[in-house]
């Protein structure tokens, strides 16, 4: 009896211990790893943590596995993933082809239409909450005013990616909660430019000149984006909407239906004007000494791991940047694969036609010297930009060094003089021993961005992407120029990029002035995220959408095997035999009037019945 | 008569039922003051005045109970309380009656605290008997030998030798002898003055005495009302199988399972109760020896008793997390007898059930010359390559290279040993095992392998006459090793092995890789360093069962349990080598550094607990012996708590010391660390009433609170109902349809909720994003996001599930049992994303909108009987679920044969794409062809033809078409068949599932190898197939891009395989006792022997071809017994 009694004490204690707590106090369980709503918005320091968020998504990923280039007549994507198809225009409203691979999308990420939208809300979010920070003393004012124009800035970006791609698009500027009516019909291309002018006004209002942190945005890229944004506004597309919509009921989605099309070129061309006389930016090396080696300057700018003169809004990497195997390795996703890497992102030989002579004169296949030797005395942003056959290159790695001690990319390979029968094909092709299938088709491979010293099969680099620099500056401004008859300004504007390249100063007028530009803006700003809308607001689809180009090198010997692809002192087997071929990609391309703009996919149409589409889908 | 103190007890013990409903206090606490009320009882010299006839003894002693406020305790055994008597007695005394009433009983009364009468046996000398006798086969009237006698609570017991002969001393005539054989009803014989006993033994064909393990409790399948499916531990330890998941297919009507991997250490299958009834979580609740929320995978399956699927509203009284279904496992106790010690030792080898065929060089390499000639390139290889290739006279130029040959061993070992003593005396029954277990990876040299070893110790002690104690103890250690590439990545590479890349070269080193150095044959085996997965699991449980004294029947059980699981991680990458050869005539070889430049190691830890309260008390009474009440009440509270934390260090100097330390300080050494946590607590309770176990009904409810949601509405109420009627116990079917033994009908209804939700749904807050934003150079940028937009009327899904069903027995050989459900999930929640456009921005957090229904039927038909020695039981089950969405957010627009709703859940409802594919109609044989029939831009002969089906003359959007199948089976079921002849045995299952399907789709092209089946019959100009279409080149044609896709690669994973099958021989028992032992079986088994399906190109459970496969296990052990 006595031990059941003991029993019963210690079971009734134990049953009183953990029934003394009362039952919604044991289920009150908090999450462990998050803040309230009130605590990141009372907090400055949290809020800007909440905008690092809106960077992300806002800048995207330009340095992707697949690039904006691949897209345009720029570079061409080797594993191809539909962009081939996209490149054909084949785009519907069901499927926008390799633009969005729902595999790895990184590359437009901040290119498509829900995705600015989810970052549009986290921007309208931001305005709705600000004001409830604590804002005792002037610098926690001066912190908030910037964070505020960074958003502003942020929200005019999103909105600027939307129009280039659709044309105008429904402007949301409140955090929707779950009971609002979201079906919004979209706004005219005049409204939203307007808008997107305004919030940059407003971020130009608040951003500092300079702020701590490299890479955050300030004035100067608010203005600078201004002066983009209102380039594009001004530009034939939104303007000739029948020379490619025929018909299409709602051109005031597309472009202006009214106003002087001057007009807006001289708010592009002022706006530009301001960025300039801001006097804080400038070219890099603009002056090059005789002695430099100009292609070295600019290899130099675009490796340069922090901020120069020219730079007005940088996007920083670290060597941890690591968001998935496709977002962030671009010298490993573009280089030879005779290095171990990946081949992507290879410049069509279309692109390297287009690099001029050193002497200012076009590169011609058809003059029997250039063909011989097609990459000497050529622009020299040129040896910046391309890897070709024969260049030096970095060390290769252990593998490759035993196959090429000189580390000299082989794009070709070597033949019997029948020129049929191949000995040895050249490490960095798609023939070669290492990784083929990861060879490029074009013969050559990007060097614009990649810094040499690091073996990007182990380490990723820190080169920033430069979203914005004083080139564009000067050249959005020597294009409103022209398009405004002011030769002479638009002249020297291009001429002091020109200079700086060290080719020679130009002098055409008119029409040939807008093609030299032309031609100037896609070598300068080549890789840069902008060929893709140029074409499209120049209204030239169809010169850059069509069959794309590679070169072929061969060397001959009078042999029927040779134990390497140079001969063992390094020098070549005789002179290489250059052709200029269509891309063995298989990379037609071709272009359809309706790809201008995106359509609004099928499923958005159906779930807001006030969306009109787009032309041509 | 003065005031009877014990009606205030009597209130007292109402106001406790009354208390214990509404759960305000402790029940312990008044069970304390029960004590004191009672305690002032019996006073010496009370008389007593009786004078009753032919009532049963249970009558008189409640009489003597009522006049002298005493209470009587005995075992029933010692007394049969419903034996007649006559009594006359008038004044007597207490001691007078008894000695009486007992007379001719070997019984003596003792009265202690003046309160309680306790019966106990007279204590006379033992008085030694001879018993002998023969034990026989009622049916077949053979001799069964080896069959287990045991005199009724002692150690003592034999066997019967081979003639079923027995001889046995039991110490007198008030003994009783139990026979037990597996397979048979267990009979018990009083001996009284008998010498001699002969049994008939009858086959357990009706299960009716057996007792199956329901929710905090047990009840008799004889009388059960809910739809449940049982099986013994005996049955899944025929099964070679090493994950605990993987045995269950085939064996219990109701459960679906796919096995989607077959990685050593993650092999686990996917269990469905019932199919899939939920657009959210569909995973059962899981409770090991009463402890929900614990993992079953790895439990050795030698300690496992059985195994109980609650599918009906009898899984209501677990409440808020049963809708999907209650698995309960039991693990096995002690029973009384001299210790038994069971060895058991298994070896096997297991290969793959498939392993893909692909193409060989030669075809590999003509169908990279098609990719080029498709798009006007020349052709990379000329006749002479492919010849080569084909003839293998260049093994280094022209390889032909099998990779899965060359990555995978022919079989793999795997063993599994276990001992268990268990046994016991009435005060003390102990169950101890130990176990351990080996799997290897099917890789030569593999990385890959899974080893655990285990324990257990359940412990029943009785501390009083009154008090139980169990005190169990389970600990586990699971390693599991990999190599430091994932299995997802060696699969991939494997597929995309080309075969005209040497794995190895002739002169054996390594060949090169396809990019980021993976070659398989390298990266299946420790040559990059290591992952070591190491897995401790302890798992305890103290439980009191009281028999509560004054209350007949009322018994009070508490549990406490704490389950403690820790985690070491640790991975240690290391750069390897491969060799590429430029072709040069030496063949030169060049070694090169791959994959990553100096070590790495990453460290993970996990420390979580789980805590288990619960107290319930049963109260069952029988009353005129007809109504019989079981009322049950309690109440459990569960926490648990998790803490991780993680490191990693890179650019070691040398691989030699693998430790964090001797990593490099630099920008890339990162720690982590994070913790979650979640409580959930509920009142519980059942009651079940049968009137002369004829008529039954049951009813159990569960009032239950989960963390999950706000506070004022995390609790809720989830009640089941069900009925039965043992249609064969009137008379009337007794007089005319005798021949059905046993017919019982039933039915339920019930509502249970599903709380698998995500977390804190109905909090606004912000948290961190796994990534950074890099402002200045190398510094990483938290980013903060809102986490969700909140729900604050977030609550759990509704399942309204009903089921109705039959179990009959035939002729005492035919069992048939058969159920039909209708489940009613409502409540779901889901987000209205489908029909929120995207230009909002939000993601909307899930609402309580969907609702999806999901009916089907189970049935179980088993045939037992003999022919001549031969015993044989057939046994057939199946199950069929079809579910339908009643409700959900449908995108708005999308025609009739493209929404989802009224349709199966799609194999990816997340996906608005999900299950809707182009309709491939055959193959465009020449331009012709594509000219006459709307077709996908730049369509070509060879490309397959999508079907117009809106006929609006162009192909897009709008001709995808939702198929009803998906990832799931709809239909599976089993075929077991159990034979004995004379000392040998076989257990045959066969095992099958349709009504699914999988999208099969290879990386092929140039960046892969194609399947054997596509390279074979591909369309050419000369083979113009209307089966496959041409060569493709990973997704640039249109058929195979990501949007596009299309019925040509879903394929049916109908199959039927013979999953299990086992042949064993016993020694015969005379043998045994020369050798000195109880018992030795030897024996073969095997698992995924023979499969028949038309996936053909990888096991039909398989989800990808990049998915380890499914092992084909043939194993041989032995059991020894003594």
């Amino acid at each position: 009896m006595r031990k059941t009694l003991d029993i019963w004490i210690f079971l009734s204690i134990l049953a009183f211990s953990y029934s003394c707590q009362k039952a919604e106090d044991f289920l009150d369980k908090k999450p462990l790893g998050e803040y309230s709503e009130v605590d990141v918005w009372s907090d400055l320091a949290l809020a800007e943590t909440f905008l690092n968020g809106i960077y992300e998504n806002g800048l995207g990923w330009p340095f992707a596995i697949e690039r904006l280039s691949d897209y345009s007549d720029e570079s061409h994507f080797t594993p191809d993933w539909g962009a081939t198809n996209f490149n054909k225009s084949l785009m519907t409203q069901d499927d926008l082809q390799g633009w969005s691979v729902s595999w790895a999308t990184p590359h437009t990420m901040h290119f498509l239409w829900d995705s600015v939208y989810r970052n549009v809300r986290r921007t309208n979010i931001f305005f709705s909450k600000i004001n409830q920070a604590v804002v005792d003393d002037a610098s926690k004012q001066e912190w908030k005013d910037n964070l505020v124009g960074q958003t502003y800035f942020l929200r005019g970006l999103c909105y600027h990616y939307l129009t280039s791609m659709y044309g105008g698009v429904p402007i949301i500027t409140k955090a929707y909660t779950l009971t609002d009516n979201f079906k919004v019909p979209r706004n005219t291309y005049e409204e939203c430019i307007d808008f997107i002018v305004g919030q940059l006004d407003s971020a130009i209002m608040y951003l500092p000149d300079d702020q701590a942190d490299l890479g955050r945005i300030t004035r100067g890229a608010a203005m600078a984006l201004k002066a983009r944004v209102l380039l594009f506004a001004a530009s034939d597309l939104h303007h000739d909407m029948n020379s490619y919509a025929p018909g299409y009921s709602n051109p005031e989605l597309l472009g202006y239906t009214g106003g002087s099309q001057d007009a807006r070129w001289q708010a592009a061309r002022d706006a530009a004007k301001d960025v300039i006389d801001l006097g804080i930016y400038d070219l890099y090396k603009k002056d090059p000494n005789p002695g430099d080696s100009i292609a070295q300057n600019f290899v130099d700018y675009f490796i340069t791991e922090g901020e120069t003169v020219e730079d007005i809004l940088l996007q920083c990497y670290s060597t941890k940047t690591d968001e998935g195997w496709d977002h962030y390795n671009p010298a490993l996703y573009c280089g030879p694969n005779g290095y171990h890497n990946w081949g992507n992102n290879c410049p069509l030989g279309d692109l390297v036609d287009d690099y001029e002579m050193r002497d200012g004169s076009s590169f011609d296949w058809n003059d029997p010297v250039q063909k011989a030797n097609p990459y000497a005395n050529r622009d020299q942003r040129f040896y910046a930009t391309v890897l070709y056959e024969g260049v030096q290159w970095r060390t290769r790695p252990s593998d490759g060094l035993l196959i090429d001690p000189y580390s000299k990319i082989q794009a070709g390979a070597v033949y019997n003089i029948d020129e049929v029968t191949m000995l040895k094909a050249g490490l960095d092709t798609r023939k070669g021993p290492i990784e083929d299938w990861n060879g490029g088709y074009t013969g050559y491979y990007v060097r614009k961005f990649v810094n040499p010293a690091l073996d990007p099969q182990y380490v990723k680099q820190e080169v920033p992407f430069r979203h914005i620099r004083y080139a564009e500056v000067l050249l959005n401004y020597a294009e409103a120029c022209i398009e405004l008859s002011d030769d002479a300004e638009a002249r020297d504007a291009i001429n002091l990029i020109r200079k700086r390249a060290g080719q020679p100063d130009i002098t055409e007028s008119g029409d040939a002035l807008r093609q030299r530009y032309r031609q100037e803006r896609r070598i300068e700003l080549a890789y840069e995220d902008h060929r893709f809308w140029d074409v499209r607001r120049w209204v030239i689809g169809a010169d850059a959408y069509h069959q794309t180009h590679a070169i072929s090198v061969k060397y001959l010997v009078n042999a029927t095997s040779v134990d390497s692809y140079r001969q063992p002192d390094g020098s070549t087997w005789g002179a290489p035999v250059y052709e200029r071929i269509d891309s063995p990609a298989g990379d037609q391309r071709a272009w359809d009037d309706k790809c201008y703009f995106f359509p609004i996919m099928r499923d958005e149409m159906g779930k807001n019945d006030q969306l009109i589409q787009n032309s041509g889908y | 008569m003065k005031k009877n103190p014990q009606n205030d007890a009597i209130r007292q013990k109402y106001s406790i039922l009354k208390l214990l409903l509404i759960m305000k206090l402790s029940f312990f606490l008044l069970m304390v003051n029960i004590l004191a009320a009672t305690a002032a009882g019996y006073s010496q010299g009370s008389k007593l005045s009786l004078d009753m006839k032919d009532v049963t003894l249970k009558q008189v002693l409640s009489e003597i109970e009522t006049q002298t406020e005493l209470s009587f305790i005995y075992k029933s055994d010692l007394v049969n309380p419903d034996q007649r008597v006559d009594i006359r007695a008038s004044d007597a005394s207490i001691e007078e009656v008894l000695a009486d009433l007992f007379s001719d009983k070997n019984i003596k009364c003792e009265i202690l605290d003046n309160s309680l009468i306790v019966l106990l046996p007279k204590s006379t000398t033992t008085q030694q008997q001879k018993v002998t006798g023969k034990v026989i086969d009622a049916l077949t009237g053979e001799p069964l030998a080896g069959v287990n006698i045991v005199v009724e609570g002692t150690n003592v017991g034999v066997i019967t030798d081979i003639d079923g002969n027995f001889s046995i001393d039991v110490p007198g005539p008030a003994s009783a002898l139990l026979f037990s054989y597996i397979g048979y009803t267990t009979e018990r014989v009083e001996v009284g003055s008998q010498s001699n006993i002969n049994v008939d033994l009858a086959l357990d064909v009706t299960q009716l005495g057996e007792v199956v393990v329901v929710g905090y409790g047990t009840t008799r399948k004889a009388t059960a009302t809910g739809s449940i499916a049982t099986t013994k531990g005996d049955e899944i330890k025929r099964s070679p199988a090493t994950n605990l998941t993987n045995t269950l297919i085939g064996r219990l009507p109701g459960i679906v399972s796919v096995t989607r991997s077959g990685e050593p250490g993650y092999d686990g299958s996917t269990l469905r109760v019932r199919g899939t009834n939920t657009l959210g979580d569909n995973s059962a609740l899981i409770v090991v020896d009463g402890i929900a929320n614990r993992n079953m995978e790895r439990l050795d399956p030698s300690d496992i008793e059985s195994i109980t699927v609650l599918k009906d509203a009898s899984a209501a009284i677990y409440g808020a997390q049963a809708a999907n279904g209650v698995i309960l496992i039991t693990t096995k106790r002690g029973q009384m007898g001299k210790p038994k010690i069971t060895l058991t030792v298994n070896g096997g080898a297991n290969r793959p059930t498939r392993i893909p065929e692909m193409a060989n060089a030669a075809q590999y390499a003509e169908m990279l010359n098609e990719i080029d000639i498709y798009r006007g390139r020349d052709p990379r290889y000329t006749a002479d390559d492919i010849q080569l290739f084909g003839n293998g006279q260049d093994p280094w130029g022209h390889p032909n290279t099998d990779w899965f040959d060359a990555v995978f061993k022919d079989w793999t070992g795997q063993n599994y040993e276990n001992i268990s003593i268990s046994g016991g005396s009435e005060n003390m029954k102990y169950f101890l095992s130990m176990g351990h277990r080996f799997q290897d990876g099917v890789y030569k040299n593999s990385a890959t392998n899974f080893r655990q070893y285990d324990f257990r110790s359940n412990i029943d002690g009785r501390i009083s006459k009154n008090i139980d104690i169990s005190f169990d103890v389970a600990g586990r250690q699971e390693n599991k090793n990999f190599p430091t590439r994932p299995v997802g990545d060696i699969f991939r590479m494997l597929m995309r092995g080309k075969p005209t890349m040497p794995a190895y070269w002739p002169s054996g080193e390594p060949g090169p890789d396809i990019e980021y150095g993976d070659n398989p044959a390298v990266t299946t085996t420790d040559a990059t360093g290591y992952d070591k997965d190491r897995w401790y699991v302890l798992e305890s449980n103290i439980r009191l069962n009281i028999t509560v004294p004054w209350i007949k029947g009322l018994t009070v059980t508490g549990n406490m349990s704490f389950d403690k699981a820790l985690r070491f991680h640790k991975i240690f990458r290391k750069p390897w080598y491969l060799y590429t050869w430029d072709g040069n005539d030496d063949h030169t070889l060049a070694k090169g550094k791959r994959g990553l430049d100096a070590p790495e190691l990453y460290q993970e830890n996990q420390d979580g607990y789980k805590i288990t309260w619960n107290t319930y008390a049963t109260y069952e009474r029988s009353l005129f012996d007809v109504h019989n009440i079981k009322v049950m009440v309690g109440t459990e509270r569960q926490q648990g708590y998790n803490d991780y934390i993680t490191a990693f260090r890179k650019n070691y100097i040398s691989p030699a010391v693998d430790q964090l330390f001797a990593g490099a300080v630099d920008a890339y050494l990162t720690n982590n660390g994070w913790a979650n946590q979640n409580a959930r607590m509920n009142y519980f309770g059942r009651v079940n009433y049968d009137f002369g176990r004829k008529y039954m009904a049951e009813f159990v409810w569960r009032y239950d609170g989960s963390y999950m949601f706000p506070k004022g509405k995390q609790f809720g109420f989830f009640p089941g109902i069900s009925v039965g009627w043992r249609v064969s116990e009137e008379n009337f079917w007794k007089n005319n349809i005798a021949a059905v033994n046993n017919f019982k009908l039933r039915a339920s209804w019930g509502q249970t909720g599903n709380d698998r939700i995500d977390e804190y749904q109905y909090l606004s807050t912000y948290g961190y994003a796994s990534t950074y934003y890099e402002f200045n150079l190398n510094e990483q940028n938290k980013l903060l996001y809102e986490s969700r937009i909140p729900n604050p009327n977030v609550t759990w899904e509704v399942a309204n599930q009903a089921n109705i069903g039959f179990e009959a027995l035939i002729l005492n050989k035919i069992s048939i049992e058969a159920d039909y459900f209708d489940v009613r999930r409502s409540e779901i929640l889901w987000r209205r994303s489908a029909s929120v456009p995207g230009s909002a921005g939000l993601t909307l957090p899930p609402e309580n909108i969907g609702k999806v229904t999901n009916r089907g039927f189970e049935y179980v038909i088993g045939y037992r009987g003999t022919y001549g020695a031969l015993q044989y039981d057939i046994s057939t089950n199946g199950g069929y679920a079809k579910n339908k969405i009643t409700f959900w957010d449908e995108t708005p627009g999308r025609p009739a044969y493209q929404q989802s709703t009224g349709h199966p859940v799609p194999t990816d409802p997340n996906d608005p794409n999900s299950d809707m594919y182009y309709q491939a109609i055959g193959i465009f044989q020449s331009d012709d062809e594509v000219n006459d029939y709307p077709h996908w831009p730049n369509a070509r002969a060879g490309d397959i033809i999508f079907k117009d089906v809106n006929d609006d003359g162009v192909i897009d959007g709008l001709d995808r078409v939702r198929s009803d199948r998906n990832n799931m089976p709809r239909f599976t079921a089993g075929l077991s068949i159990n034979l004995r002849y004379k000392q040998f045995d076989a257990a045959i299952l066969f095992q099958g599932a349709a009504g699914g399907q999988q999208y099969i789709s290879p990386e092929s092209g140039e960046i892969g190898n194609f399947y054997k089946e596509f390279a074979d019959n591909r369309w050419t100009e000369d083979n113009p197939s209307n089966e496959y279409p041409r060569t493709w080149n990973r997704d640039e044609e249109y058929w195979r891009a990501n949007a596009s896709t299309n019925q040509m690669f879903l394929r049916r994973t109908d199959y039927i395989r013979l999953k299990n099958i086992e042949i064993g021989y016993s020694l015969p028992a005379v043998i045994n006792r020369k050798l000195g032992i109880d018992g030795l079986r030897i024996y073969v088994n095997g698992l995924n022997l023979l499969t028949m399906d038309k996936v053909k190109l990888i096991d039909p459970e398989l989800e990808r071809g990049t998915a380890y496969p499914l092992p084909k296990i043939i194993n041989a052990g032995l059991t020894l017994t003594f």
